[in-house]
């Protein structure tokens, strides 16, 4: 396994997992508490749309990606704010319709392109310098919004109302957030792919959530796991030689099954129904 | 005669709603520094839309409202964080991850800005919101595995840790024992004489506010009566919002007649 290590591209792959697992799953904290879970699904359907028509028009894809991410993110978030209609409506719209799109793009594609279906799948252990970089720079840029804004983001996320009825520009903080899903969402492409980006964001988070009452704890606790599923997930597919994307969801997944088992709410309220 | 208290929220002919559909007609009501005002009213009858717009939330779409002498639309995040608030229950997920003094520090972000970290002197002013409510002994609890009751006295913590000048409770007493209750509406009492607090309470228990609020405001979407308890809990004028049905008893208790006893 040191062997492994000692190659550029293993090093690479396991900075990209690490970076994409911290990001995805401290988002995951506030789009699980503020109840946007369906909204990271539809982005990154919508974000690997704008993937497919980047190599169809020869446009760089992740670019596209982000327009077609933030186009969704804010169509979502302008929906919610209107009350129109339920979001878990306007998501499922716009989730099929992207997705149509996506399908409808590599289609129209003269010749088969694996690259696209590596940002489908997840290809971390092909991550490019160039890409490691983006990543970098990205995840700094959504890690410290998030650390700034934290406490607004908190305080919208327990209750959106009271937020803005206490003096926080409550709107503006809601629509920061959802400008940060959908730009993590584009990061997590390569690494993760499209369709899994999803759990990556809801799982470590919804895990932490069985083990703790705490927001600190709970942001903490989400990170933590999001790091070393991910670490983890690239050194298994790795050695195992398995893909990489599944190999880390799965991890996660299992980890979720173990909380859920064992977390502290759970036998308290065992205890609860027993006393009764 | 005028009140010698400077006024701290002013309705003039103001209207809330959307064009068709008008929660709130032609209210003109003002309230005064330090006033306890209890706010009642058959349901739908914009009682909390009068919430929203003291808060900030609703501009009028007909007349006036000031808060704090500023017009309600251009109200500073630094206004907002003078009124506390206290929402219905139900509102609020009880489930949400978050401990006692996690909730109570949340009053603290308004009042502190963007970008400025809460820090010991916020931490203070919580524990000492918390000292206020009764509930500091509680502070490292999950909020959820609370009774409602002691969420309630969190939840009014958080809105003194604001540091508010103005408090307003939207039925604070919905879902809770008979007991709960009373000990919520005296805390609320406590703290209206302690800290000298402009309080809005809403509420459908008119028997348990009656002695101690300063004036009533009855409302069904316009304003009925806004005056001391004795002038407006009089059969003639509950008539017109409640019906009928509604007497009050020679112990002056507001209750509904029921017919089938009679009969």
């Amino acid at each position: 396994m040191l062997d492994l290590l000692a190659y550029d591209f293993m090093q690479r792959s396991l900075l990209a997992a690490a970076m994409v697992g911290g990001l995805c799953s401290v988002i995951g904290v506030f789009v699980v508490l503020r109840g946007l879970a369906f909204v990271g699904a539809g982005t990154s359907h919508a974000a690997f749309a704008g993937v497919a028509l980047g190599y169809l028009i020869g446009w760089p894809p992740l670019l596209l990606a982000i327009v077609f991410g933030l186009a969704t993110v804010w169509i979502t978030g302008w929906v919610e704010e209107r009350g129109r209609m339920k979001l878990d409506v306007s998501i499922g719209i716009l989730y099929t319709t992207t997705m149509a799109l996506g399908i409808l793009f590599i289609g129209l594609m003269k010749s088969y392109n694996a690259e696209v279906y590596g940002y489908l799948f997840g290809s971390v252990l092909s991550v490019t310098p160039e890409e490691l970089s983006i990543i970098g720079v990205l995840s700094v840029l959504v890690l410290g919004l998030l650390l700034l804004f934290a406490k607004e983001l908190y305080f919208i996320a327990f209750d959106q109302e009271m937020a803005e009825a206490s003096g926080i520009p409550a709107r503006q903080i809601f629509f920061l957030l959802l400008t940060l899903v959908a730009l993590t969402v584009v990061i997590s492409l390569k690494t993760v792919g499209a369709i899994l980006v999803f759990a990556m964001i809801l799982i470590p988070a919804s895990t932490a959530y069985q083990l703790t009452h705490s927001l600190t704890a709970l942001t903490l606790y989400s990170a933590t796991i999001g790091i070393l599923t991910s670490v983890a997930g690239v050194l298994i597919s790795a050695l195992w030689d398995v893909p990489s994307g599944p190999t880390i969801v799965l991890l996660a997944t299992t980890i979720f099954f173990i909380a859920v088992f064992f977390s502290p709410k759970r036998v308290k309220r065992a205890r609860l129904v027993h006393s009764h | 005669m005028p009140d010698p208290r400077p006024p701290i929220i002013r309705f003039d002919q103001a209207s809330f709603g959307f064009p068709g559909l008008i929660a709130l007609k032609d209210i003109s009501l003002t309230i005064y520094d330090g006033e306890f005002i209890g706010v009642i009213g058959p349901n739908g009858s914009g009682k909390t839309t009068l919430c929203r717009a003291v808060l900030g939330l609703l501009a009028p779409v007909e007349g006036h409202l000031h808060i704090f002498d500023c017009a309600c639309d251009e109200l500073r995040c630094y206004h907002r964080a003078k009124i506390g608030y206290l929402p219905q229950k139900g509102v609020v997920d009880r489930n949400f991850p978050v401990t006692v003094l996690e909730t109570v520090m949340m009053g603290r972000y308004g009042a502190l800005g963007l970008f400025t970290r809460p820090g010991r002197k916020d931490r203070d002013i919580a524990m000492e919101a918390l000292t206020q409510v009764g509930m500091d002994s509680y502070r490292d609890n999950a909020l959820g595995q609370l009774s409602g009751g002691q969420q309630q006295r969190v939840f009014i913590a958080r809105a003194l840790a604001q540091q508010p000048k103005v408090l307003i409770l939207d039925e604070p007493t919905t879902g809770l024992d008979i007991t709960t209750q009373h000990n919520v509406i005296e805390l609320v009492q406590h703290l209206h004489d302690e800290l000298k607090l402009t309080v809005l309470l809403i509420t459908h228990d008119i028997n348990m506010i009656r002695s101690r609020v300063d004036r009533l405001v009855l409302l069904k979407t316009r304003l009925f009566a806004a005056a001391s308890p004795a002038e407006v809990l009089k059969p003639e004028i509950l008539h017109q919002v409640y019906g009928k049905e509604l007497v009050i008893t020679d112990k002056d208790l507001v209750i509904v007649e029921d017919y089938h006893h009679h009969h």
